[in-house]
């Protein structure tokens, strides 16, 4: 809370990779086949700059939409099971499982029923985001105190008010930890959904620059998923820092 | 029916079964708390007084064959919850809370507004010591300003009876004695019925009207002794022959009991 780590640090880190990257690649002779300088990178990405804000665009509203539904029925799900445990016992194992299955195999599916949309890049994302985000709310409102809810409970309070005021606040820190892994997994999700077919979206861009061996192509992707995952994932640690800020007793 | 003071444990019994066996943790506890007195218990540790501290909370039920009347009424399981301002031995404030809302606490249950519960609780600070904390979190506090926010919570949930559960057991010796006077002023100044339960004599004496003290397990009340020394007590009250002929007394009482505890868990 009061401790607000320097930026410096790692700001510089960024600035030695990219100094590197597009400078040192060229001058040492490495292939561009295996890494392309960064100006040439930089140069195709300015190419095609319409497709890819485009498809920035479509693939951060199919990742945020994801996100938001799966984080939401996540952390519904995941009250639900803790507070009814039969429900946890006969569904977790359920979802456990299906979460094994590889995603591309159930993106084929996903399509074959939604169609090529925006909604079948969304189910994929929401089902990538949803996991993490339940089992965290369950471990969350497992380590609430039996003691300070007894000192609730001694007060008088309702089981709502010992939920908004003790539990929740308890669970939120490692809420926050599932959140972060959801988003991340909702990106991944929308750019394989993407890789089914359609005509816009970063991962669009990526299937057709690997068909066609466009290496500084693909680099110019590969940064672009980067920032656009980098970003909401900044966000919440941003929401951390300001109102999560207290850590699992 | 009769007046049964403000608490009243008649006959309380508390059996605990597990895989077939059966622990007896209190057995037979009786005794009546006035209004307005000032009560300790001590005992060896393992006598129960965890389980008696959270049927008098509420918290649990004692079996079917006693009884607990508060205020003359009696009590089932749950009854007592809301009635009894208790405080348990960690302070468990909410880390996520400054100290002013840690205080607030039990008045934001009751239904009062976030504003109004601020204003009370912020005007029990200076009196409490807290002045110029309210905005602090508890991890910034030392342990005694903790145990402090703690009662003043406890203290801000206004009811009859006030239940603290070794509230000093955790604090240096020093801290402990001067925590130990200042209970007895704000407890002067505010007459609230007070139980205490603690495993230090010395504590117990100094700030009781009465010790009552515990056998070792099955728990039952083993002797209720009156202190009549002067109040307002000071340090120096526990240098006179009287404290030390009660604390004599108590003492030899409360080693036969922990010897029995020891020798029945050696």
């Amino acid at each position: 809370m009061e401790e607000r780590p320097s930026l410096i640090a790692p700001v510089a880190t960024a600035i030695v990779v990219v100094a590197a990257w597009w400078f040192l690649v060229p001058l040492l002779g490495i292939n561009p086949r295996y890494l392309p300088s960064l100006s040439t990178v930089v140069a195709d990405g300015l190419s095609i700059r319409s497709d890819l804000v485009a498809g920035f665009w479509r693939t951060f509203v199919e990742t945020a939409l994801g996100f938001l539904v799966g984080s939401l029925i996540g952390f519904a799900v995941g009250v639900v099971f803790a507070y009814i445990p039969i429900l946890e016992r006969a569904f977790l194992p359920i979802l456990v499982a299906a979460q094994t299955i590889p995603v591309i195999a159930f993106g084929a599916i996903v399509v074959i029923w939604f169609g090529n949309t925006i909604l079948a890049k969304v189910v994929i994302a929401f089902y990538l985001s949803f996991f993490p985000v339940t089992v965290a709310t369950i471990r969350g409102l497992e380590t609430v105190d039996r003691d300070r809810e007894n000192l609730m409970r001694s007060f008088g309070a309702s089981g709502r008010q010992i939920f908004l005021k003790l539990a929740l606040p308890t669970a939120l820190p490692l809420i926050m930890v599932g959140l972060k892994i959801g988003v991340s997994f909702s990106l991944a999700g929308a750019i394989v959904g993407e890789f089914f077919g359609d005509t816009v979206g970063l991962g669009v861009l990526l299937i057709q620059a690997l068909y066609f061996e466009q290496v500084p192509r693909i680099w110019v992707l590969i940064v672009a998923c980067a920032i656009l995952g980098t970003i909401p994932y900044a966000l919440l640690v941003l929401v951390e820092r300001r109102w999560v800020w207290w850590r699992a007793e | 029916m009769p007046a049964e003071g403000l608490l009243a444990l008649r006959n309380v019994w508390k059996r605990f079964h597990s895989g077939g066996t059966e622990t007896v943790a209190l057995h037979d506890v009786d005794f009546v708390i006035e209004p307005g007195q000032f009560v300790t218990l001590i005992g060896p540790s393992g006598c129960g007084k965890s389980t008696l501290f959270n049927i008098i909370a509420g918290l649990e039920e004692p079996d079917g064959d006693g009884s607990v009347l508060f205020q003359g009424q009696p009590q089932r399981h749950r009854d007592l919850l809301g009635k009894v301002s208790f405080m348990p031995q960690k302070d468990l404030l909410f880390p996520w809370r400054t100290v002013l809302d840690n205080a607030a606490l039990a008045l934001e249950i009751e239904g009062m507004p976030r504003k109004a519960a601020r204003q009370k609780a912020a005007a029990l600070f200076p009196e409490f010591g807290l002045q110029g904390f309210e905005k602090h979190y508890p991890r910034q506090l030392s342990g005694g300003m903790r145990q402090r926010v703690a009662l003043m919570r406890t203290f801000l949930f206004e009811r009859e009876l006030l239940l603290l559960d070794e509230p000093f057991g955790a604090l240096d010796a020093l801290t402990r004695s001067m925590m130990q006077r200042w209970l007895l002023e704000i407890w002067a100044r505010h007459r609230r019925t007070v139980l205490f339960i603690t495993h230090d004599i010395d504590e117990a004496i100094f700030l009781g009207d009465r010790v009552i003290v515990m056998s070792a397990r099955p728990g039952t009340v083993r002797c209720d002794e009156r202190v009549d020394l002067p109040r307002p007590r000071s340090g120096e009250v526990m240098l006179t022959p009287q404290f030390l002929d009660v604390k004599r007394r108590l003492l030899a009482i409360v080693e036969e009991e922990s010897r029995k505890t020891f020798s029945a868990s050696a």
